[in-house]
């Protein structure tokens, strides 16, 4: 429905135009006229209402991106109204990505919509020169009415979960864009591959144990504030991402609204002034917390445990397989974890972390001075105002020390000297628009 | 012979449900994650339950597995979850691949090891002590480095193979044998050493028997005597390695098909086992035991024709 630029503004796409009412209850779409699906169905508003009610109801994991959504109106061909349960400064990011793609409705119900998508983009899946799990090939959709955006004819997407595999396959010129690993960023230059790294992830600790229920130390703001200021996350980010990345104290990325510069360098890494709150809080001789050792992250753990042990946080490990990490992690379960989680909108981040149904709030914590920021963000006029009570949220996050970001993480995207590629905002892999032919 | 034939059938039918016990047993303990997984981390723990419940995750475990086997049985292997396709077709699509990859590495152990183990037999000296050192060298280089240095030399300094993918042989046929060489040569190589070994081994035993030296007695041309009669009786363990070593292709074909981005059955167990997605993988599950107990069925009749003996006993 609308599209993210480069620089993570909003632009037009299938809705030419957005508006909110007063009270940001009432969101107005006008739409595209003239624009088809793939099987000729047109593009109106009735279809906007069916894909909208259809995520909302089909429970998957996108199905939080319609949550606020109580009705959709369709005012005329070109104009919908979405209407809300409450102010929701996440929607527009929503229809900027999975939330606003479109499918014929007419092919919703189909059995094969699962492997044979028809949408209303600038490609169609190709079947006959598809092999499922190995190759997706796309072709020209030859009505699509912004075609100047999209330079190539064809585009083959191979899924290749193995990052060695990856490299070669981008060395011997087989594929001429995909992700490589921090480690291979130098074999990739050598071999003439161009190399951009935007940070996404963050990762550090969250202490989810913020109330003290299960380590009551963790209750104290000033163990929190320690645990900050006794991690590295400069020689983290240096020893494990080489360098791929930049040290940060604040969980939301920098093109976020609620980005505060001044909160990359909130704790600088100083083991005395560590020691130093965790006698005032009366912890001196330290306290045990059990951690999760998971499968993603084998490096981690004895780095972790040796910087916490300097502030006599002893760490008791326990295993936990790749396939229940996020179960394990958001169970309650785990009074603090280290873990990487991208950042994306403000508002889709706070959902995330902050309110006490958040499930990356694993132990619930219900703050009544957090929770007042957060309304005040949610009601807030979209623009500046908006942005300074995101930015308020950020700053109580990391006063109160919620979590210990250590550093972003870059993602590393290699291409071939034929191609060129810029990144996307907010997403590990740029968009098809983000490619176009060096020449 | 029918006989021989019935009792190795229901042996393998017994095994089939034996093993898929104890795997769906296994895998289940894992289950209540596999609707987190589904879902993603945004999702609501009123959500998660829901969709447990959806999926039959609720019910007892043995409800569940009689379940899945009385669909099984009748072809049905559910959805996966993750992809929403059918586990049959997803089998369809991975099984032809893994096999191709197998049959040919097979094909390629049984013809080199045969050469290699036969020469060194009949010839010995400087010969079998060279084919000792190469089998020993072979053996020991692990097959995921030696995947790894090919496709450095052969595929990204000298571009003559592909370094990743699959072509169908009905796509293009020299497609699919650019694309398999290189994988199918890191696969064998270990393979090789040890069935010619093993054949060599097989072959001094026999040569050395009172009724070799007999037919050479009675004048017979050494090369009659080791095509009609050596190689006859020295092939028994010889195809018994060879199944062994499918059985190991197998495997290995897991860790190969990940180093070349090939979308055959080991992609799809790594991928589900690391997912959770329980319908693929008890998919896979039945497809490689079947597979395991039709290639040992088949190479106990292969015995049994060579060698009457074996169908004796």
């Amino acid at each position: 429905m609308l599209v993210f630029d480069e620089n993570a503004e909003l632009k037009p796409n299938l809705a030419t135009a957005w508006t909110y009412n007063s009270d940001n209850t009432v969101l107005n779409l006008k739409l595209r006229s003239g624009v088809k699906f793939t099987d000729g169905t047109p593009f109106d508003g009735a279809a906007v209402k069916a894909n909208l009610e259809h995520l909302k109801a089909g429970k998957g994991q996108n199905a939080y991106m319609a949550d606020s959504i109580s009705s959709v109106d369709v005012v005329s061909p070109t104009e919908v109204n979405l209407n809300l349960t409450a102010p929701d400064p996440g929607l527009v990011f929503y229809l900027g990505v999975v939330g606003g793609a479109m499918a014929s409705p007419a092919a919703e119900t189909s059995p094969e919509i699962a492997t044979t998508p028809v949408g209303s983009g600038p490609y169609k899946l190709d079947k006959s020169a598809t092999t499922l799990g190995s190759q997706y090939t796309y072709t020209r959709n030859l009505d699509y009415w912004n075609k100047d955006a999209f330079p190539y004819d064809k585009i083959v997407v191979k899924p290749i979960s193995d990052a060695t595999a990856r490299l070669n396959a981008l060395k011997s010129g087989q594929v001429d864009s995909g992700l490589i690993e921090a480690k291979s960023v130098k074999e990739a230059e050598a071999s003439r591959l161009n190399i951009i790294n935007p940070p996404i992830d963050w990762r550090g600790l969250f202490i989810a144990d913020r109330e003290g229920k299960t380590v009551p130390a963790l209750g104290d703001v000033r163990v929190r504030r320690a645990i900050n200021l006794a991690i590295d996350g400069g020689a983290l980010l240096k020893s494990l991402q080489l360098g791929q990345g930049e040290v940060t104290d604040q969980i939301f990325n920098k093109k976020s609204q609620a980005y505060v510069s001044d909160l990359d360098n909130k704790y600088r890494f100083d083991v005395d002034a560590a020691k130093k709150l965790m006698q005032e809080a009366g912890y001196a001789d330290g306290f045990e917390v059990l951690m999760p050792d998971l499968a993603g992250f084998p490096d981690v753990t004895p780095i972790l445990e040796q910087q916490l042990s300097a502030i006599n946080i002893k760490v008791k490990w326990q295993k936990v397989s790749a396939d229940s990490t996020i179960s394990a992690l958001l169970s309650g379960k785990f009074p603090m974890f280290f873990f990487s989680l991208g950042s994306q909108s403000a508002w889709q981040d706070i959902q995330k972390v902050a309110l006490p149904t958040s499930p990356w709030n694993p132990a619930k914590v219900n703050n009544a001075e957090l929770n007042a920021l957060v309304q005040a963000a949610r009601v807030a006029k979209p623009g500046d105002e908006q942005n300074r009570a995101m930015q308020a949220v950020n700053t109580w996050l990391v006063d109160n020390a919620w979590f210990a970001p250590l550093y972003r993480s870059n993602i590393i995207i290699a291409s071939s000297v034929k191609t060129n590629v810029t990144p996307q905002p907010w997403n590990a892999v740029p968009w098809i628009r983000n490619y176009r032919p060096a020449s | 012979m029918i006989n021989f034939l019935a009792r190795r059938l229901l042996s393998g039918v017994v095994l089939i449900l034996v093993i898929t016990t104890i795997t769906y047993a296994l895998i289940y303990s894992n289950a209540a994650n596999a609707a987190r997984n589904i879902l993603g981390e945004s999702a609501t723990a009123a959500d998660v339950a829901a969709k447990a419940k959806e999926l039959g995750l609720d019910r007892p475990l043995h409800v569940q597995y009689l379940d899945w086997l009385s669909n099984a049985i009748h072809g049905d292997f559910g959805v996966s979850w993750f992809t929403n396709e059918p586990v049959s077709s997803l089998l369809a699509n991975r099984l032809p691949v893994t096999l191709s990859i197998v049959i040919f590495a097979v094909l390629m152990t049984a013809f080199v090891s045969a050469v290699l183990g036969v020469t060194a037999a009949v010839r010995g000296g400087w010969v079998d002590r060279l084919l000792q050192v190469v089998s020993v060298i072979g053996f020991s280089l692990p097959n995921f480095w030696v995947a790894l240095v090919l496709v450095v030399l052969l595929a990204v300094v000298v571009p003559i193979f592909p370094a990743t993918g699959y072509v169908p042989a009905t796509e293009s046929l020299s497609g699919w044998f650019l694309a398999l060489i290189l994988p199918v040569t890191a696969l064998v190589l270990g393979g090789i050493a040890s069935a010619a070994q093993q054949i060599r081994g097989a072959v001094i035993d026999v040569l050395d028997m009172d009724y070799v030296r007999t037919l050479r007695a009675r004048g017979l041309s050494s090369t009659s005597v080791l095509l009609k009669h050596v190689l006859r009786n020295a092939a028994p363990p010889a195809l018994t390695i060879l199944s062994l070593q499918f059985i190991a292709l197998l495997g290995g074909a897991v860790v190969i098909e990940r180093v070349f981005a090939i979308p055959g059955m080991g992609t799809l167990t790594i991928n589900s086992s690391l997912q959770g997605d329980i319908p693929a993988l008890m998919g896979v599950v039945v497809a490689l035991v079947i597979l395991v107990v039709i290639v040992n069925l088949v190479i106990d009749l292969a015995n049994g024709w060579i060698n009457p003996k074996a169908r004796l006993q």
